[in-house]
């Protein structure tokens, strides 16, 4: 695999994160459903997923940025994990509307499960590691940086709205900003 | 205001590593996944009633 291969399939990668983040968006609205401390946290994960994609883009791929993609990967798998544990008992709703059969933590679950495999996968390729010059990005890789921030920060400002200065409740049922 | 500071945290780390901040962005992403931990650790308090 080529350097510039790999600069692709990273930018790939945050489109696919940044796909999570926005359908967690248009649920969160559509559904009127606010996300619980874990549900936030497994956002949280999300975007440190990304971090290790945009500094392969930025700097070259290395495999210390697909280290840090995995510990994020793995953080994910726990906070998910722990949420799909709370709720496994045979009776319990769960947590929030289940979307295509699952809910969203089980979803979260699988998508931090593909990010694991997908990353071990990439590293495989030694040859992406050999070129240590800055790679040219096109308009390909700068929308995906723009995207990611930008879904990032509009978390930030959700998370405002939602709980403002004080810890989130663990069933939140209104935005603070909003006087709930 | 926890999970606030922690996207803060990682929009801050991309954007250290697309103007050129590589250990910058590598440092803030390590202390972004430790508060990141220590927050989830405040938050699992409740009980699993499981048995493996």
């Amino acid at each position: 695999m080529t350097p510039r291969l790999a600069v692709t399939l990273n930018a790939l990668g945050l489109y696919a994160i940044a796909l999570v983040l926005l359908a967690a968006f248009v649920l969160q609205i559509t559904l009127s459903e606010l996300p619980c401390p874990l549900c936030q946290l497994q956002r949280v994960a999300f975007a440190a997923l990304a971090v290790g994609p945009v500094l392969n883009l930025r700097h070259g791929p290395r495999p210390s940025h697909y280290g840090m993609t995995l510990l994020a990967a793995l953080f994910g798998l726990m906070a998910s994990g722990r949420q799909i544990l709370l709720h496994i008992l045979p009776g319990d709703a769960g947590y929030g509307s289940a979307i295509l059969g699952a809910h969203y933590y089980s979803w979260a679950f699988v998508g931090f499960a593909a990010a694991a495999a997908a990353t071990a996968a990439m590293m495989l390729f030694d040859r992406q590691f050999g070129d240590r010059d800055t790679p040219r990005l096109g308009t390909f890789e700068k929308a995906a940086m723009g995207l990611i921030v930008g879904l990032v920060l509009a978390n930030m400002l959700n998370g405002f709205a939602e709980c403002g200065p004080r810890i989130c409740p663990d069933n939140p049922t209104g935005y603070w900003l909003f006087g709930g | 205001m926890d999970q606030t500071f922690l996207f803060g945290v990682f929009a801050a780390a991309m954007l250290a590593a697309w103007f050129n901040g590589r250990r910058v962005a590598v440092a803030l992403f390590l202390a972004g996944l430790i508060l990141s931990v220590a927050d989830y650790l405040h938050h699992a308090t409740d009980r699993l009633n499981l048995s493996f």
